[in-house]
């Protein structure tokens, strides 16, 4: 099943839209992240993405991208990430050859500070690409405090200066999407130019589609009882509480088990590693088995 | 829109602002042309535009979800796709009521363990003995292993180095003239380390009484040595003391700040002193990045709810939180005061630390803990 990009202007996609064709591709939003990504397209703004571990912050850039039919661009950010690995490098070494080969050939050396020697990085690429593009800053807050201040001058003019060549702006805007999982606090200056979503645990109805489209094999009432085992361990005071990503894993697990000819809550009970990843927290779940009563 | 509407979705965003959810000019814009350009179907429609726009942080929604039900659900409470806030919400928490705390009292039935804390700022001045040879030594001590033990981070300009990752084609360039355009050697440049900022928050109430000059005078080596440190003190009240440590004797600083520590052997209230650190944007700056030392025994008075909540903000702005406590240095200690257990989560050390030579340990054992991942005090203490 591929489903077809969205070929009109994004802006005129209407939130309902927007969420069948997320849904076709096995992405189901609640109406507050719809809204949300309706007016960062609408609105033209970068959106700004918060919320537990494995809620599918990541994904909603990758399955935007899709749904637009644009190339997705993904800057991982991490601690000490510098503007050179974000926007732009000259490629010396092919500068200085390129010098050389010149003076060797008796030629004019040219200039040297000129586009074929400039390695795009993917602030840059995101401007460039001619059909526009989806940019996704994930997990911001890993960056420094420091590097949020690089992007305030690309976040609200999709430009950036390249001191050599000139400024440098997008054909067609990106559509920026920024995730954190919030072990720091942004600044303030870089929230105001975001729209800003929380994305919560889905609620029963809402985990049961999920699960119902990422593991198949699953019956109705089983899926039920996942769910509600779910609700029930995120209640719980863990250390990491589990995301829809572990669930479908726990989910796709158990299913594989009861194939083999487990019985359900016993396969429930044993594919738990695929759901919690602490030992303290598998011992507080383990000691609880009315959780996977069916 | 008609004229009423637009008369009252400014009348809404006045009333965000006066309780508390700060929205700035062009958050407003974005609000009302979300709402010219899509328009809403209902009420929930409305709302979802209105935070997605007007909101910048989690810890409003409260706030924010008050106002809009008093606009425009005629005072109803939520709609019911949105999620209740989950038990670990960071909502701005009240300043911790003045109740007697009865669990503290049986736990930790030493003198002077910040339970007589009294509402009362007393104010009292006080003067620091003097600081003995050997201490001195210590301080020495600390002073040379703090060079090489603090978190680094890469800097962020470049400096011409032996080696790096990238070519100073400027200084190739140059020597190359200087070799008749040839080019002999490579230039390079790097982004060299530099340490992080240190913040240290140290409770001078009166259950650290015995402690309080020593950690002064610790504070007073970080802050000297360690180029960008920030040093405040709390008890009643929260003193920003960098400015008085900061010069050459030790004794002349903790002279200096006898006179400025006004509530040293007053009450505790980490709590609020911890609210009132982070309510200072100026101070709150200084937190962003930097390797965060709390020196207090954490025994609150009263509910330790806003002590919890505060660490938590801390937690997440800087780059470790470190918190080293008097009490920790007794090998049967374990932290289950309600305060402390509230917050043992957010913390990526908890450690003993009363004199200058287990300061002088703890100093030692940084590389250790900062290498460790975050938030791993738990399971330390678990074990």
């Amino acid at each position: 099943m591929t489903a077809q990009p969205y070929a009109s202007d994004p802006a005129t996609i209407s939130i309902e839209e927007l969420g069948e064709r997320l849904a076709e591709r096995r992405y189901f939003a609640e109406e507050g992240l719809l809204t949300a990504i309706h007016l960062a397209l609408v609105l033209g703004r970068p959106l700004a993405l918060e919320g537990e571990p494995g809620v599918g912050k990541t994904e909603v850039g990758k399955v935007l991208a899709d749904v637009l039919g644009r190339e997705l661009i993904r800057l991982q950010c991490y601690e000490g990430l510098d503007a050179g690995q974000a926007l732009y490098e000259w490629d010396y070494p092919k500068q200085l050859l390129h010098a050389r080969v010149a003076e060797a050939e008796g030629r004019e050396v040219g200039e040297l500070y000129a586009e074929r020697f400039l390695l795009e990085r993917p602030l840059l690429r995101a401007l460039r690409a001619g059909e526009g593009s989806v940019l996704l800053i994930d997990e911001i807050d890993r960056a420094d405090s420091e590097f949020e201040a690089f992007l305030l001058e690309f976040l609200s003019d999709f430009q950036i200066t390249i001191p050599e060549l000139g400024t440098v702006r997008a054909t067609r805007p990106p559509v920026v999407v920024l995730t954190s999982n919030r072990t720091r606090e942004l600044h303030d200056a870089l929230k105001r130019r975001c729209l800003y979503h929380w994305i919560p645990f889905p609620d029963a109805e809402r985990e049961r589609r999920i699960l119902r489209a990422q593991a198949p094999g699953l019956d109705e009432a089983a899926a039920a009882a996942l769910v509600e085992a779910i609700k029930s361990i995120r209640d719980l005071a863990l250390l990491k509480r589990p995301g829809i990503a572990e669930t479908i894993n726990w989910a796709q697990g158990a299913a594989i088990l009861t194939a083999e000819g487990a019985l359900w809550p016993e396969a429930l009970q044993r594919s738990l590693g695929l759901l919690l990843k602490e030992q303290e927290d598998l011992e507080r779940v383990q000691g609880q088995p009315e959780l996977f009563a069916v | 829109m008609t004229r009423r509407a637009e008369d009252h979705l400014h009348a809404f965003l006045r009333a965000l602002a006066e309780a508390g959810v700060a929205v700035s000019p062009p958050k407003r814009a974005d609000f009302l042309m979300s709402v010219v350009a899509s328009p809403p179907d209902d009420v929930t429609g409305l709302y979802w535009r209105a935070r997605v726009t007007l909101v910048t942080g989690r810890e409003a929604f409260p706030a924010f979800d008050a106002v809009f039900d008093a606009f425009f659900r005629g005072g109803h409470l939520r709609a019911e796709e949105e999620a209740p806030a989950p038990p670990d919400d960071d909502r701005e928490t009240a300043a911790p009521n003045a109740g007697d705390d009865g669990e503290l009292k049986q736990l930790e039935p030493r003198s002077g363990s910040g339970l007589h804390a009294s509402p009362v700022d007393l104010r009292s001045t006080r003067t620091f003995p003097p600081t003995s040879a050997t201490a001195r030594d210590q301080l020495r001590e600390v002073g040379a292993t703090l060079g090489a033990v603090l978190p680094v981070i890469v800097a962020r300009r470049l400096r011409p180095a032996r080696r790096g990752r990238r070519l100073d084609v400027g200084r190739v360039l140059r020597d190359a003239n200087r070799s008749g355009g040839e080019v002999v050697t490579l230039a390079w440049l790097r982004r060299p380390p530099r340490p992080r900022r240190v913040l240290l928050l140290i409770d001078v109430s009166g259950s650290q009484r015995q402690h309080s000059p020593d950690l002064l005078r610790f504070a007073h080596e970080v802050v000297r040595v360690a180029g960008r440190a920030e040093a405040f003190s709390f008890g009643t009240r929260l003193t920003r003391i960098t400015a008085a440590l900061d010069m050459p004797d030790v004794d002349r600083a903790l002279e200096a700040l006898s006179a400025r520590v006004l509530d040293a052997d007053g009450g505790t209230r980490i709590g609020a002193a911890l609210e009132q650190f982070l309510g200072n944007g100026r101070f709150l700056a200084l937190s962003r990045g930097a390797l965060i030392i709390v020196l207090s025994d954490g025994l609150e008075r009263g509910d330790p709810a806003g002590m919890a909540a505060a660490t938590r903000r801390l937690a997440r702005l800087g780059h470790r939180l470190l918190w080293w406590s008097p009490l920790a240095c007794d090998p049967t200690y374990r932290p289950v005061t309600r305060g402390m257990r509230a917050i043992l989560g957010d913390l990526d050390d908890l450690a003993g630390a009363r004199d200058l030579d287990s300061l002088l340990a703890q100093v030692r054992r940084l590389p250790e803990t900062t290498a460790r991942a975050r938030r791993t005090a738990t399971r330390v203490w678990s074990r």
